[in-house]
């Protein structure tokens, strides 16, 4: 286990200085002199950009700068924004949570309902409501979620009044100071009745519309996955020995069926990443997603480039979790290749 | 996941009769054959945007500004899907929108699609350091979600059309190299291989002539789903304003445009977002029929 640990923590190091590698290239490439866009003069006097130059290091040779830039890397240093000139790294992780929690709801929505209808329509395999559900998947999974979300917006919350329509909370009624950052937890924490439900409130359309992909995918899955497992002989053993069909499904074929399920919901967590881009954009969710569409509109590329390192690096390190959870589940992971 | 399985499963190729027995197997698949129907009634609306489109997308009526479609209150039978803001026809953009997104969804597939043959085939058959700095270069594509990436190559690249097929070729460029290579690999160890390679066939014929038909299953299941997905991504990032620029009709910053009639005008959202929403389900249940059809192994249901 522990030769399998290095091994697959070894592999993720190429990556992670090729994303540097990447990022620092992507960023010199853009258009527009940073100097000019730092400074936002045109035309200034030669001395002062020589000193701007020198300031942020462009007067050093290319190597050198992207030795530098991968030194500040490692000692946490993301850059600074020229908008807010706000260290990157912390108005990442003020908004991060935000994101988090939008991504859980949102896959909690999709598991919840994902499994029971893709174990449910394998069952009843060939009836109407599996027709329904693998119709409602492949829907689900063609979803351009940025409609969606706005067709939900004009039914639900302009139509029917049953959801704000942007945010997190109804900040007029209810003012706290972030604890932790995730909304749901600091309403609590906050005291002020009905703050809970007014974040949960605001949390409905936007977890439906980032889970819609996620629960197309699990629900496929889970019946795919379920219907192998029901062919298999230990099922038809346990049909034999007379136990309930309750118990054969979920206990005996379920926890088999599962595994497979439980990979593609790891795989999932860099999909509801960049799904949150949209669907922050959509609810005016402040989250990493909209404060990176935000950081290409004003032209800030400090921003943009510490965004795109830290979400990637996230998503590796979690692809990295999954992967080493997997492998301690199941040892054919662990001892193939 | 279920189509890198597929690898060493080999397609019935070649005689007319195969393209009988394919058509035989994609019609089990009733949906399939509704996504076909659909998809080709897409694809004849595109070719022949100029003879079917009652308008030129770009003319403006300003006399006619946010129309709804003619069965609601206020709709006229001259705009049958009624008008957007700058008094556009919809139908005649929904329908020009449908050459855009079909344009950047198949050329995103024939580019990915070629290079990562190539790539792959190269990978397979080099081996050592060749092999693995292609397939490091596809870890770290895929590393980064494919949005994101999207988002960072055209904000180096400036917004466009070409540029995002540029993007959107590069982030699905990994599944073509990977499934490729892996199809390769399965095929290399078997005794057709060898038995050419003792024959004295060359590297280059080897590779494109012997060993890649038998790879072709897999690839064009994925290369069907690649054209939804491209179509999908591009006009995300047209919602995004970092796609096609107006007045262009590109489906997704046709959305980005409504966004704010939300609330008056529900139709001028709504319809650019259904057709996405067709086309993408048309070309994945096709897939589905597809795969089916070229790979019974690989069967879902």
């Amino acid at each position: 286990m522990l030769k399998y640990l290095a091994r697959r923590i070894a592999l993720t190091l190429p990556t992670f200085f090729a994303l540097m590698f990447v990022t620092f290239v992507a960023i010199r490439l853009v258009p527009g002199d940073p100097v000019e866009v730092r400074t936002g003069e045109r035309g200034i006097a030669p001395e002062r950009l020589a000193q701007f130059r020198h300031e942020l290091g462009l007067d050093q040779p290319v190597w050198k700068q992207f030795l530098d830039y991968v030194g500040h890397l490692l000692t946490g240093d993301f850059g600074t924004s020229v908008v807010t000139n706000e260290k990157v790294l912390k108005e990442f992780f003020t908004l991060f949570p935000a994101t988090v929690e939008l991504s859980m709801m949102a896959m909690l929505l999709a598991i919840a309902i994902g499994i029971p209808a893709g174990v449910l329509a394998a069952v009843k395999r060939g009836s109407p409501f599996d027709h329904v559900v693998m119709g409602a998947s492949v829907t689900g999974f063609s979803m351009p979620i940025f409609w969606w979300g706005l067709l939900l917006i004009m039914l639900v919350s302009e139509r029917w009044g049953l959801t704000p329509v942007s945010g997190r909370i109804d900040l007029i009624k209810y003012y706290f100071e972030p604890i932790t950052g995730f909304m749901l937890i600091d309403s609590v924490l906050s005291g002020q009745a009905g703050a809970f439900a007014s974040a949960l409130h605001h949390l409905v359309l936007p977890s439906i519309v980032l889970g819609t992909i996620p629960l197309a995918i699990i629900a496929r899955m889970t019946r795919s996955s379920m219907l192998e497992v029901l062919h298999e002989d230990y099922v038809r053993t346990a049909r034999a020995k007379g136990l309930s069909p309750f118990r054969v499904i979920g206990l005996h074929a379920l926890r088999n069926a599962m595994i497979p399920v439980v990979t593609i919901i790891g795989l999932q967590i860099g999909t509801l990443l960049a799904g949150a881009v949209l669907t922050e954009t959509i609810f005016s969710w402040p989250g990493v997603g909209k404060w990176l569409i935000e950081a290409i509109g004003r032209r800030d590329y400090p921003a943009l480039q510490g965004g795109i390192m830290l979400i990637s690096s996230i998503v590796i390190l979690v692809n990295l979790g999954v992967d080493l959870l997997y492998g301690s589940i199941n040892p054919r992971i662990r001892h193939g290749r | 996941m279920a189509v890198e399985a597929a690898v060493g499963i080999t397609p019935e190729t070649g005689p007319p009769s195969s393209l009988a027995a394919f058509w035989a197997a994609f019609r089990e698949n009733r949906g399939a054959v509704v996504g076909l129907a659909i998809f080709g009634t897409i694809v004849l609306l595109a070719i022949f945007a100029d003879l079917v489109a009652p308008y030129s997308p770009y003319i403006q009526f300003r006399e006619a500004v946010k129309l709804p479609p003619v069965w609601e209150d206020g709709g006229q039978a001259k705009f049958l899907l009624g008008t957007d803001a700058l008094g556009r026809d919809m139908l005649s953009r929904l329908i020009y929108g449908a050459r855009i997104s079909l344009f950047i969804g198949s050329s995103v597939m024939l580019v990915s699609l070629s290079i990562g043959i190539q790539l792959g085939l190269a990978a397979a058959f080099a081996k050592g350091w060749i092999d693995t700095a292609i397939m490091r270069t596809m870890d770290l594509i895929i590393a980064v979600p494919s949005l994101v990436l999207a988002i960072l190559i055209v904000a180096v690249l400036g917004p466009s059309l070409v540029n995002t097929i540029i993007a959107v070729t590069i982030v699905y460029l990994p599944r073509y190299v990977r499934l490729t290579r892996a199809s390769a690999l399965g095929e290399l160890g078997k005794e057709y291989v060898t038995a050419a390679q003792v024959a004295g066939v060359r590297p280059l014929r080897l590779m494109f002539r012997t060993v890649l038909p038998n790879c072709l299953a897999p690839l064009i299941v994925q290369s069907a789903l690649g054209v939804s997905e491209a179509i999908l991504e591009a006009a995300a990032l047209g919602f995004l304003g970092l796609g096609a620029q107006p007045p262009i009709p590109e489906w997704g910053s046709m959305l980005a445009d409504a966004r704010e009639f939300i609330r008056s005008n529900p139709w001028i959202v709504t319809l650019p977002g259904l057709a996405i929403l067709v086309t993408v389900v048309s070309i994945n249940v096709m897939g589905d029929g597809l795969r089916d059809a070229l790979d019974p192994k690989l069967r879902r249901s």
